[in-house]
């Protein structure tokens, strides 16, 4: 009995001696454990994003079977949102207040997002790497809010700056989405044919509900480009690049990093998406730069399941992820969320598979103290899928 | 199944002292709910309560009057659009903006209600789905409305008292669905219900009893829209954002199960059926956290299943509950309550 009696005594003692501890440790963080969540659409409209998350998966995993960050498992708790932003709300909410999240990363869609951020700002939650290149990230900055995506606008100046200068063309029409995502990519390629003194010979607006796209074509035809910049969505994207061809209107097509996957668009376009250059944000899938590599190898081919493909979707999930495993090695083993926010302004030409990431101290004038990506990559699709690289990474610049 | 003997039994709010004593435990336990649980939970009953809202307001038009809308969404959007800009550019308070709103997507119910009277069946709900998906359209081509890009809800304050949190809301919102689940019940007992209820079953019979079909076709829809635009309001501030890709035909479908699983023609069965899918639709995703069952349907999608088969299995769970549902009481859960309470009724003969 007595002995009972001292055991019990123990553990109370040893109980009083952890509560301090465990009242000084940062939420989600434990002796072995960091727990980080992510939203992404694994069913509904956007399902086809949804290997962005299963890609941080992969990668965390890989992390976990080479012994964590400092003796601590990365823990990650992934859930499927539907692309509904009630319940990527409902999600966040649940992993937060339930389990307790470090910080969250990546999360697929302005929408989603947009429903959750303040949630998260307001609990100082460090949220690493949305998967949208939209500017309601950084306008304005939010201290524990890190965008890593290359911001659209800055993409299509490059692009139009490659048409004018390296190609020589002078003709450019712009096929736009009808929304902040299109507008974007309309107002980088007017501000650069301002500076060259050009001007755009078309804008014509597709609705994400359009599904003729004739009288698009028509009107591009009509302006005679010879280069036709698209920021729509995959699908019309496709669609217009195939009906140019029946019409037989072959200007040079360029577009965005959001159809630059392209194994998927030549699938989707039946070949007809060959010639086409696109701006990137990862490296190419064959591409024999040693860390995508050995992403390939531990983290793809270890713990992706067998139907997955290895493409751009997947890898943009590490892409997103890394500045954020990054950041947590750089804490050293006393992680709290302000040392992490530190050492991810502390973050200067950081590479990985994707664009170099920097950003700076806090500044709520100077949305770029948390826009982590200033490069790009000009590529033009081949026959097989493949891709050529045009220009290697360059600096987006104003 | 109660013989009433008086008029005033048949009007009166409870009908005995049982059903008083469940509604004040009911009552004290929506009150108490927010000090015990979790914010999350809060979150989740105000999710619930909003769709309870606009339940009872298809309800009333689905259940009771006959018609059909697979454009609820669309309502829905112009009560939360309605209440932010309202707020934001036209500066007005909270509540006038939410009943304003309100009263705008009713006039827009009144509307569509028209056409109604020529329509009925298939060629009713192809006409209310065009209603739903034009709205969007609409307001996802307009900058007032914020274009694709969408709008956020302002700081919420009324009078004296800011609604910072979850809690603030749950205590706002669930008096709002007791009142008008209050409002939607009395009025079913009401010359209109009734007039609702004989549209339902035979309109030209109603027609010649004297019912004015213009009339009550077109009150079932505006009073409809309008519990959808308060929904709506109350919606746009549970988000903190809106934008027109939210109010998809999904949403609309999804309210019309609710109605049908619930229970046709029952405000009980509005109020089970909106909880019963809500809470399905946000946590079925953790069937797979169940300790066995779990482990078991992600063995059976790794090997018959694509990569997303895994979440896809809270879909195929969530169909195999409405059929079921559907298959073994057609009159939904409240037929299910009902047969429960016969069954009870005799017991143990």
């Amino acid at each position: 009995m007595r002995e009972k009696f001292s055991g019990i005594w123990r553990i109370v003692a040893v109980v009083c001696l952890l509560i301090p501890a465990a009242v000084l440790a940062e939420e989600g963080v434990t002796d072995s454990e960091i727990h980080i969540g992510q939203w992404g659409p694994q069913t509904g409209p956007a399902a086809a994003w949804g290997s962005v998350a299963r890609g941080t998966d992969a990668y965390f995993k890989m992390i976990n079977a080479q012994g964590g960050i400092h003796g601590r498992k990365l823990i990650h708790h992934m859930f499927d949102d539907g692309y509904n932003p009630a319940k990527t709300k409902a999600g966040v909410k649940e992993l937060q207040e339930g389990t307790g999240m470090f910080a969250w990363v990546s999360g697929v869609g302005t929408s989603p997002g947009m429903a959750v951020k303040e949630y998260l700002m307001e609990r100082k939650i460090p949220w690493v790497g949305p998967s949208a290149g939209s500017l309601q990230w950084i306008t304005p900055p939010q201290k524990y809010l890190f965008a890593v995506y290359p911001l659209y606008a800055m993409e299509a100046r490059t692009l139009v700056r490659h048409a004018v200068k390296q190609m020589g063309l002078q003709r450019v029409a712009v096929a736009y989405q009808n929304d902040e995502y299109g507008k974007n990519g309309l107002r980088g390629a007017q501000e650069e044919l301002q500076k060259h003194g050009l001007a755009l010979v078309a804008e014509v607006p597709v609705e994400v509900k359009d599904t003729d796209m004739k009288p698009h074509v028509m009107k591009l035809r009509k302006s005679n480009a010879d280069m036709v910049l698209l920021w729509t969505s995959v699908s019309h994207a496709v669609r217009i690049v195939g009906v140019s061809k029946a019409m037989k209107f072959a200007p040079q097509f360029m577009s965005t990093s959001t159809c630059s996957d392209f194994p998927l668009m030549m699938h989707i376009s039946k070949g007809l998406w060959e010639g086409v250059i696109c701006a990137t944000f990862g490296e190419l899938p064959d591409s024999q730069k040693a860390l995508l590599q050995t992403y390939r190898k531990d983290a793809y081919e270890a713990f992706a399941a067998k139907d997955e493909r290895w493409g751009l979707f997947f890898y943009a999930g590490i892409i997103f992820a890394e500045p954020l495993v990054e950041a947590i090695k750089r804490c050293g083993p006393e992680l709290t969320r302000e040392k992490l926010v530190q050492e991810l302004e502390g973050l200067q030409d950081f590479r990985g598979i994707g664009p170099t990431v920097s950003y700076k101290p806090f500044d709520i004038n100077d949305p770029m103290s948390r826009q982590g990506t200033q490069e790009t990559m000009l590529v033009q699709c081949l026959a097989d899928g493949k891709a050529k690289n045009l220009t290697g990474w360059i600096v987006m610049s104003e | 199944m109660d013989l009433k003997q008086h008029y005033y039994e048949d009007v009166s709010l409870f009908s005995s002292a049982t059903i008083v004593f469940w509604f004040t435990a009911l009552a004290l336990f929506l009150a108490l709910f927010p000090l015990v649980v979790k914010n999350y939970y809060i979150y989740l009953a105000n999710y619930i309560a909003i769709n309870i809202i606009i339940v009872l307001g298809l309800n009333l038009l689905v259940g009771f009057t006959g018609q059909i809308s697979l454009g609820h969404a669309g309502f829905v959007a112009i009560g939360a659009y309605g209440t932010i800009i309202l707020m934001t550019k036209v500066h007005l308070p909270f509540l006038p903006a939410l009943l304003a709103a309100a009263l705008i997507a009713a006039l827009f119910g009144f509307l569509l209600g028209l056409p109604a009277l020529r329509l009925e069946g298939p060629y009713l709900s192809i006409a209310t789905l065009g209603f739903g998906l034009t709205i969007t359209q609409i307001i996802g081509r307009m900058d007032l409305f914020g274009g694709r890009e969408g709008l956020h809800a302002p700081a919420l304050t009324i009078g004296a008292w800011h609604l910072d949190t979850d809690v603030d809301f749950y205590y706002l919102l669930i008096p709002l669905t007791g009142l008008l689940t209050l409002a939607a019940r009395n009025l079913t007992r009401t010359q209109v219900g009734r007039a609702f209820i004989a549209i339902r079953d035979a309109d030209i019979a109603a027609e010649t009893m004297g019912v004015n079909l213009l009339y009550y076709k077109t009150l079932a829809f505006s009073v409809s829209a309008f519990y959808a635009g308060i929904g709506g309001g109350m919606y746009a501030f549970v988000l903190r954002f809106v934008e027109p890709e939210i109010f998809t035909l999904m949403m609309s479908i999804m309210f019309l199960a609710m109605v049908v699983v619930g229970g046709l023609g029952s405000i009980m069965g509005a109020i089970a059926g909106a909880t019963l899918l809500s809470w399905l639709d946000l946590q079925l995703r953790n069937i797979l956290d169940i300790p066995y069952l779990g482990d078991w349907l992600t063995a059976l999608s790794q090997s018959y299943f694509s990569i997303t088969g895994v979440s896809n299995i809270q879909f195929i769970v969530f169909g195999m509950i409405m059929i079921l549902i559907m298959l073994f009481e057609p009159l939904g859960i409240y037929g299910i309550w009902l047969r429960t309470k016969i069954y009870w009724r005799t017991w143990p003969f």
